[in-house]
């Protein structure tokens, strides 16, 4: 922490002359790491859960299904590291398999939601007359609360990753639409923008050249947030059993399972919670450092 | 001013009818069948037929809808298929616990989160600031159940200090009222108290970044301190409209604190109904809600005029 | 209701409303006087002939009495009953109440509110009041406190139906009550039981309130399960509900409530540890788990598919996963019926005995032309003793081979899936999961779960003329040495023909607080004569 701590007062004390001249020899990595210590951070967790959900089946798992109830809530000992849950499961190999759910959804959520937001909020920007019901319609789903709103959806389908995936991004997309109809309608004032409409170019080119370029750091970062706050949705509605279906090993449904013995097993909880948080953490890091990076102007609205 | 409120009030309309049409088509597609809940396990499918028939079901999706909606607006949310009280009843029922635990939470957030946010703008770039802001971050990556059996673990059952359950209403004192409350408020306030904590950290470093405060400063006005309470007022405007925003997390929120804790209030009654496809209390309370959560924003919109007299619309 | 009625309800309910305001916290009443009990489940409506979940029961016992209750031996005993005569032909029943039953509205129980109540009922039971129905030529009233039967056929068993404790039960409704259709809801909950319901604290979801009914005249005889006389120590029962069994648990150690029904088999230890509180088995006819197979389509219409199943399921890895490792809970049952009752019988269960045979089943299943076709498995991922198997059946169907597609629905939607007759593939299903009580399988007649009658069959529709000829034939049968012969040939033929698999015998706990004395092993909470100190 100390590393961070002293670039953070580098980067606090900007306006403060630079006594010190950075020793030449310092690479450009080292030069990043201190002015983007959360990136950093951030980036390491996350990347570091991302090898775990990759190379899962590698790192001395056992198959995470597999169900002995002969053995059933075993103490975290040498042989099962992190115990074994009310069926007999291994919990350690279902925390590493549950990597992959909380992070497939948490990204899948992000990417998609950004998708969807920004077609529909170009399509706003440019279209007036789209531009009102589009917007009512955004006004009326972000009034129902996200979570509210993914645990309705759920209970319309069956139980699986991609639902809760599509429903997760239904509650999240249109908070990217109005940020990218923001951007839009903002851009569309600038003169060199005007100029280009009115010399008749192409919707399509605009978008590409001007409006895109624009809209890419603030959607990144609300990205990076939405990927967070997917994850913990994923878990919540899992917990509450509205979730990922219950036999794929998701940070959630070990939670959800554990949570009867929590008095007396209360392992089988804590370490899925341990993962899930550090890993929102991290991403959450990874955000922050991203505003800070690319829109400092953005860091202090947000 | 009046007209702009007026017009406000109108604004919200629509969105309230297009949250009410997507509710109801939301649960007519639902594949649960309620009638056959009812039924129970013993019932044979003629049973279940007629069960159905009985509660309406049966009919085609827009006669329900405007049916629903016409009844509404005479005040009737309907009848639970479950326990075949009146929407309403049970709504009421169950105001005073989430009632109770949101303006506990919000008094508790906000009185942690306020002053941490202005510390932390005025210690900026110290321990205490990068202190506050990792708390902060923890505080929002760490779901609520979670926070919310840590909570009740260690404080209920290791130390005995507060009951792990249940809810006593304020008219049976305010201590017992309190003892209850607290943990849950506790839990569901983190992120809360977090996500204010951050903007308002952000907001006043915005505007002591601003021009006028450069040149009170260099003029040498007042104190740091006077210049802190001036500079948390121009940052109230953003900070309301969190408030506001992050009313939505906190409803979401309580829905899973109310399971946690079993406490008797509407989040426990969501996830009872949506559990249980209980139509017309699903419909309800995410109506409700939704409402509320309108009129939430529209009293921050409102708010902004008392806070900041130079908006005018 | 008439004018004087609702002048009186309303007189009622003001003085109700006055009471609440001038002391706010009716639950300060003398500590020793209030019982706070948690159920095993939510009381989400309170009609038992609508609905035939088994906490509504439990409930009503409260507030409606019966004509006859069982005792620990589950024989009926006369309850409102004074007396009762029978034809020698068993076609003609008459009864007479006993004088001095009141309703909770102060009019008293005569004849035409019994049959009323016995219409409404008779049209929902299946097993016990649509063969009542079949067989009435009338059912009268000859005065206020007598009523009669008169059958076109005889039917020996009227007092195990009139009694029965498996839902729904016949209980005594005021006429005006007992007169909606029924299948639509009651919406007043007036009895002539020992408590009266107390609507307006109730919060479905969250709590139930019960308060004496001081009108009630109990029997001399001391209270036996449902039978004897009802005495109630308490002015207010509380249902607190508490669908976390951990939150459940933590109250009880925690002093905030007195009893719990079910609390999960893995907190006893910690329960039993801490100080003030009791454990003990709720039930010793405890429960039989079902693996419910669809009779209709591929691969389970062919019974060698079942049976591979049948011979590759361990019944001990289904009640470890249930009911965890406390082995004197659980037991292995290779047959249908109730283990320590006297009809229970293993003859024919081989099938479920000793080393389980994966290769076996596999050889069987391609026998029976399994061609990796995917196996709907329907579970209820809310309900604990549901979810426990789902997961221990979909382990076992991939050791054996089967492409599983584990369905993870709520209690309700299982509830309206397996109805569906249609192919697994278009909406329907191949296995669920269930259980039943073990008051519910001491012998065929409340055994919904045990009829092989195809089309009419409970759900997986199972076809088996051999079975449904041991049924009828054990209703005929003239004594017990007799029925359990009949018996074992019914065991044995069900068992063949894979009717359903049981996955287990098991009991469950209850919980209570040092506090309170007179809790009773029943399959249903009792709490007449329960006391709290």
């Amino acid at each position: 922490m100390s590393a961070t701590s002293s670039s953070g007062e580098y980067l606090a004390a900007p306006v403060l002359p630079n006594v010190l001249p950075t020793p030449k020899e310092r690479g450009k990595i080292m030069g990043f790491i201190h002015r983007h210590p959360t990136i950093v951070i951030g980036g390491t967790l996350v990347a570091i859960m991302v090898l775990i959900a990759v190379f899962a089946p590698l790192l001395w798992t056992k198959d995470p299904t597999a169900l002995a109830p002969a053995r059933r809530t075993r103490e975290p000992s040498d042989l099962y590291w992190f115990g074994t849950d009310m069926l007999g499961r291994d919990v350690y190999s279902r925390v590493l398999y549950g990597a992959r759910v909380s992070l497939l959804v948490g990204f899948s959520v992000a990417t998609l939601a950004a998708i969807i937001g920004t077609t529909l909020g170009l399509i706003a920007g440019f279209t007036r007359s789209v531009d009102a019901i589009v917007m009512r319609v955004m006004d009326g789903l972000m009034s129902i609360p996200p979570i509210l709103l993914a645990i309705a959806l759920m209970a319309l389908t069956r139980a699986s990753v991609k639902n809760v995936i599509i429903a997760i991004s239904i509650a999240e997309f249109p908070r990217v639409c109005r940020l990218v109809r923001g951007v839009v309608l903002s851009l569309r004032e600038q003169p060199y923008v005007e100029a280009a409409i009115a010399s008749g170019t192409k919707v399509p080119v605009i978008i590409w050249k001007h409006i895109l370029p624009n809209t890419l750091a603030p959607l990144m970062v609300q990205a990076t947030f939405i990927c967070a706050s997917a994850m913990i949705t994923e878990a919540t509605l899992s917990f509450i059993g509205a979730g990922t279906p219950p036999i794929i090993p998701s940070w959630g449904n070990i939670m959800a399972e554990g949570r009867a013995l929590w008095q007396v097993k209360p392992y089988i909880v804590f370490f899925p919670a341990i993962f899930l948080s550090i890993t929102v953490l991290a991403v959450n890091l990874l955000g922050d450092g991203l505003r800070d990076a690319l829109d400092p102007r953005l860091a202090k609205r947000l | 001013m009046l007209s702009y409120v007026t017009r406000r009030i109108i604004a919200t309309i629509p969105v309230v009818l297009i949250v009410a049409f997507f509710v109801f088509s939301l649960l007519y597609l639902a594949p649960g069948d309620p009638a056959a809940i009812i039924a129970g396990d013993q019932a044979t499918p003629a049973d279940v037929d007629r069960i159905r028939e009985s509660l309406g079901l049966d009919r085609p999706f827009l006669v329900r809808f405007f049916d629903w909606l016409w009844r509404i607006l005479q005040g009737d949310l309907g009848t639970s298929i479950f326990t075949n009280l009146p929407v309403s009843h049970m709504i009421q029922q169950r105001i005073e616990p989430t009632l109770s635990l949101m303006v506990l939470t919000l008094f508790l957030s906000l009185s942690c989160a306020i002053p941490m946010g202005v510390i932390a703008a005025w210690k900026h770039g110290t321990w205490v600031d990068r202190a506050v802001m990792m708390t902060a971050v923890f505080g929002f990556s760490t779901p609520v159940f979670v926070i919310g059996y840590l909570l009740a673990y260690f404080f209920a059952l290791k130390l005995d200090w507060l009951p792990v359950q249940g809810f006593t209403s304020i008219s049976h004192g305010l201590f017992p009222f309190l003892r209850n409350l607290i943990l849950p408020a506790v839990a569901l306030g983190l992120v809360y108290m977090a996500l204010i904590a951050r903007i308002t950290r952000a907001t006043m470093l915005d505007v002591l970044s601003q021009d006028y405060v450069r040149t009170a400063k260099a003029k040498g006005v007042g104190q740091r301190g006077i210049l802190f309470l001036h500079a948390l007022k121009n940052a109230a405007v953003p900070i309301v409209t969190i408030v506001g925003i992050g009313f939505a997390a906190l409803i979401g929120g309580a829905v899973v604190t109310e399971s946690v804790f079993a406490i008797p209030g509407l989040g426990r009654l969501t996830v009872d109904a949506i559990l249980r496809r209980d139509y017309p209390v699903i419909q309800g309370v995410v109506l409700l809600f939704s409402c509320v959560y309108v009129l939430v924003n529209l009293g921050v919109d409102l708010l902004y005029t008392l806070f900041d007299p130079r908006i005018r619309y | 209701m008439d004018r004087r009625g609702f002048l009186r309800t309303a007189a009622l309910g003001a003085v109700a409303t006055a009471g609440g305001l001038a002391t706010p916290n009716l639950a300060r009443a003398a500590d020793n006087k209030v019982l706070r009990f948690v159920p095993q489940a939510n009381l989400a409506n309170l009609d038992p002939i609508w609905t035939t979940q088994y906490v509504v029961r439990n409930g009503s016992l409260l507030i409606w009495d019966m004509l006859y209750g069982v005792n620990d031996k589950l024989e009926p005993q006369p309850q409102m009953v004074q007396s009762h005569d029978v034809s020698a032909d068993y076609k003609t029943w008459t009864f007479t109440l006993r004088p001095g039953l009141k309703f909770h509205d102060g009019e008293p129980v005569r004849s035409k509110d019994v049959i009323a109540s016995i219409n409404r009922w008779m049209a929902r039971d299946a097993t016990m009041g649509l063969p009542i129905k079949r067989r009435l030529d009338a059912l009268e009233a000859v005065d206020d406190a007598t009523f009669r039967f008169r059958l076109n056929q005889p039917y020996p068993k009227m007092l195990f139906a009139l009694g029965k404790s498996s839902t729904p039960c016949l209980f005594i409704m005021p006429e005006r009550i007992a007169s909606t259709d029924p299948f639509k809801q009651i919406t007043e909950y007036v009895g002539s039981g020992p408590m009266r319901f107390n609507k307006n604290d109730w919060v479905p979801g969250s709590k139930a309130v019960f308060e004496r009914f001081d009108g009630y005249v109990p029997r001399a005889e001391k209270a036996n399960w449902l039978s004897g006389g009802k005495r109630m120590n308490f002015d207010r029962v509380e249902w607190h509900i508490l669908p976390d069994s951990a939150t459940a648990s933590a109250a009880l150690q925690n002093n905030e409530v007195d009893w719990v029904e079910t609390p999960s088999p893995d907190l006893i230890p910690l329960l039993r540890k801490a100080a003030g509180v009791n454990v003990d088995i709720a039930d010793p006819l405890g429960n039989i788990g079902s693996l419910r197979l669809n009779h209709l389509h591929p691969p389970f219409n062919d019974v060698r598919a079942r049976r591979a199943v049948q011979m590759a399921l361990s019944q001990e890895d289904y009640m470890r996963a249930v009911v965890g490792d406390d082995e004197t809970l659980w037991k292995g049952v290779p047959g249908y019926f109730t283990p320590d009752t006297p009809l229970y019988t293993e003859v024919g269960g081989e099938p479920l005995k000793g080393k389980r045979d994966y290769e076996g089943a596999k050889k069987l299943l391609k026998e029976a032309g399994y061609n990796g076709e995917p196996i709907i498995l329907l579970v209820a991922t809310d309900v604990a003793i549901t979810k426990a198997q789902g997961d221990v059946t979909a382990d076992l169907l991939k050791r054996i081979g089967m492409n599983v597609q584990y369905t993870a629905l709520d209690w309700g939607t299982v509830g309206q899936r397996r109805a569906k007759k249609e192919a697994p593939a278009a909406g329907g299903w191949n296995i669920f999961h269930t259980w039943h009580a073990g008051a519910d399988c001491v012998n065929p007649a409340p055994y919904i779960a045990l009829d092989a009658g195809g089309d009419t069959a409970w759900f997986g529709w199972p076809k088996s003329e051999l079975v449904q000829a041991k049924i009828a034939e054990w209703y005929g049968a003239p004594d017990l040495a007799a029925e359990k012969k009949v018996i074992e040939e019914l065991n044995k033929a069900a068992m063949e023909h894979v009717v359903y698999v049981p996955t287990g015998f098991f009991k469950g706990y209850q919980a209570w607080r040092k506090s309170v004395s007179g809790v009773v092993k029943a399959p249903f909470p009792l709490f007449w004569d329960v006391t709290k100190a």
